[in-house]
């Protein structure tokens, strides 16, 4: 009898079943670079791209592969690849997709890698990109030409938490026939699943919350299999004939999962970024509890919250989850479960204040990561996105005094009380 | 290859190759509700091991457009038409569900057409029932999203799949959204409306083979099996899947068709 699982069951169970000569429970880890074919017949029909199957690990592998089928299923898409990063997702997207000539509009506010490779890396390649407002679906129509590939944006913007009204930008792109591309880290399926909101390709960095634990880098493309890439003018490289494979037509042959083909026939194949296996299986472990993580880290986010805003050092506080927020009613309606655990902060006192509070923490770590099970902060300003312009810093919203903090798993008194220890070295600070 | 046919643009998936009439073609037939990516395992696969391979999409399904046919004897005549287009010889088709209906048809209508005939899920009669001929008009998505969850076997709930990285539910969902609105009820009431099966069964004289499924929910086997008795000579094998079997178990039928192909 067929069933259609809940989310929580997929968590556990997508992607593997017990094969029949080991029983075994977990996901086996098949740290191997190769596979010892059948025959010729079998070789030549697996780089042929005829059946299914694996042939080297840089292209597929089954650990990999029980990774990229667990998360179709949890965003309810058609088909996944996962790869080394959440950046090389994005690099596999970008230039599976696009050619020298085209243009992406993409969001204004987003992670400073993010922004680097298509404001600085791939205009050497003749791909150009305008940066738009992600608040302003206006701009981002008008912004879209002829020769636009793709509109891409973070649906919860790192760090200035900027929410995408992904609903009304993804019916800007269905007119436009252009994919809109979204970086789905910070909510995460268990918080939304774009597909349902019309967007059509997502990115993963999987070494956030998915993976949970920070103890793997790894990211995924997934394909919602809901765009049409007939188009052989707009979209040669998924619809007209590839140079290998005797000048297959991926939209024709594969239709709803051609993206993902042509990532791996190209972008796998050719650049290489294949995610480890025993990587994937650490990240499929923490993923198997990703709904019960992400309502704790939501819960304690909510307290946080409570506790920041009303703390008479703090400046001021952001989270999509405040009233306070641009964003709060675009949130409330597209992420009702929650708008993620990261928050900002300042305190008072500026820079300074901000430089002492991160260095008197005790339990929060001081690093460059979010989504880990533990509580973690940073200043952007001067790490994540050190590398934008003022500008760009201005235009994503980076303010001098800012702290990113990723909400932990931790009780939530011990980390009101580790704050409150910084809170107190701060004070210091200002009485010196 | 988009083609034009009968003045409307049709698509044709070849598998990769050029047709060539001096082999053996291989003509796919999807389902109700289906397209050419039903056989997305088995047409590049046939392609390259020495056949000619065809897999339209029917009329308002997949890449092909125009209305979609109204009964499986106008499915029938259809194809049967392309494939005299094509200058086609030699011929075996290989129907899935709907598509076995329009296969047995097709050769009860023009008899020694075919050199053989493959039935992968395929049954006498397929009766849908009165809620899902509703819904495929009042919801036509959720139509496709039940029909996709009924059917696949485990494989399918697990999101278990040969084909690296990808889920059956999300690709099925995905493949049957790509058809004209509308299709699916055409289809489904074709399929409804067929009461020739027993005779058409009875009519076949070619070499046959019948792929069948353990957990099919919707050509169930029990249906299946009394099917196959009707036809004079049938090779019958029943796999451990659901409804989807090109996809579900691509090697193993693959390996079938390879056997009994040779046989011809």
């Amino acid at each position: 009898m067929s069933e259609n699982y809940k989310f929580d069951t997929l968590s556990l169970h997508a992607g593997h079943i017990p094969d029949q000569e080991t029983g075994s429970r977990a996901v086996p880890i098949y740290q191997t670079t190769s596979y010892v074919f059948k025959s010729t017949e079998e070789a030549a029909s697996l780089y042929n791209m005829e059946v299914g199957g694996h042939l080297y690990t840089r292209i597929t592998n089954p650990t990999v592969a029980a990774l990229e089928q667990r998360l179709a299923a949890l965003e309810g898409g058609a088909s996944a690849v996962a790869c080394s990063s959440g950046m090389a997702a994005m690099h596999l997207v970008v230039s599976t997709i696009c050619s020298s000539g085209d243009h992406i509009v993409a969001s204004s506010k987003m992670y400073g890698a993010n922004i680097n490779l298509l404001q600085y890396t791939m205009p050497r390649f003749g791909v150009n990109t305008d940066f738009v407002n992600p608040n302003d679906p206006e701009a981002i129509e008008k912004a879209i030409k002829p020769n636009t590939k793709m509109v891409f944006g973070e649906v919860i913007g790192n760090p200035g938490l900027d929410i995408m009204d992904v609903p009304t930008i993804a019916e800007i792109c269905k007119k436009k026939n252009v994919p809109l591309v979204l970086d789905a880290t910070f909510n995460t399926p268990y918080l939304m699943q774009p597909f349902k909101h019309g967007a059509n390709i997502l990115v993963h960095s999987l070494t956030k919350w998915l993976g949970g634990h920070g103890i793997a880098i790894g990211g995924a493309v997934v394909n919602g299999g809901n765009f049409d890439w007939g188009d052989k003018n707009k979209f040669p490289t998924i619809s007209g004939p590839h140079f290998a494979l005797n000048g297959i037509s991926f939209w024709e042959e594969f239709g709803p999962s051609a993206l993902i083909a042509k990532i791996r026939a190209e972008g796998m194949y050719n650049f290489g970024p294949s995610l480890s296996p025993t990587n994937a299986f650490h990240l499929m472990q923490g993923i198997e509890t990703l709904p019960l993580r992400m309502q704790k880290h939501i819960d304690n986010t909510h307290k946080l919250l409570d506790f920041l805003k009303s703390h008479e050092q703090v400046a001021w506080v952001k989270h999509p989850d405040l009233e306070t927020h641009p964003d709060h009613e675009v949130a409330k309606r597209i992420l009702p479960k929650g708008s993620g655990s990261i928050i900002v902060f300042g305190i008072k006192g500026g820079r300074a204040a901000g430089q002492k509070f991160i260095e008197s923490v005790q339990l929060a770590s001081h690093l460059a990561n979010v989504g880990d099970a533990k509580t973690l902060l940073i200043h952007p300003g001067s790490t994540t996105h050190s590398h934008l312009s003022s500008e760009a810093m201005k235009e994503g919203g980076l303010t001098d005094d800012m702290i990113r903090l990723s909400v932990g798993l931790e009780d939530i008194d011990d980390i009101k009380k580790d704050f409150e220890k910084g809170f107190k070295a701060v004070k210091r600070l200002g009485a010196k | 290859m988009i083609i034009k046919f009968k003045g409307v643009e049709t698509y044709v998936g070849t598998g990769g190759k050029n047709l060539d009439n001096t082999k053996m073609t291989l003509c796919f037939i999807h389902g109700a509700g289906q397209n050419h990516l039903s056989f997305v395992q088995q047409a590049r696969f046939f392609a390259y091991r020495g056949f000619s391979v065809i897999v339209p999409d029917m009329p308002g399904h997949g890449l092909s457009k125009g209305k979609p046919c109204k009964s499986i004897k106008e499915n029938a005549d259809w194809i049967y038409d392309l494939l005299i287009s094509l200058k086609v010889k030699n011929l075996v088709v290989v129907g899935h569900s709907q598509g076995c209906l329009v296969a047995m048809e097709l050769n009860r209508i023009y008899p020694k057409f075919l050199s053989g005939i493959v039935f992968v899920a395929g049954s006498n009669e397929i009766p849908v029932n009165q809620f899902l001929l509703d819904l495929s008009i009042t919801n036509e998505q959720k139509a496709s999203e039940m029909m996709v969850t009924w059917g696949h076997g485990k494989d399918g709930d697990m999101s278990i799949n040969n084909w690296p990285g990808h889920s059956h539910f999300g690709e099925g969902r995905s493949v049957m959204s790509m058809n004209m609105s509308k299709s699916l009820n055409n289809d489904l009431n074709a399929c409804n409306n067929y009461k020739d099966g027993v005779d058409a069964a009875k009519s076949i004289e070619v070499p046959t083979l019948a792929v069948l499924a353990k957990n099919d929910q919707m050509t169930p086997l029990k249906s299946g099996l009394k099917f196959v008795d009707l036809i004079k000579t049938c090779e019958t094998h029943v796999l451990d899947c659901g409804h989807f079997l090109q996809s579900e178990r691509p090697n193993e039928l693959n390996s079938l068709l390879q056997s009994y192909l040779k046989k011809l």
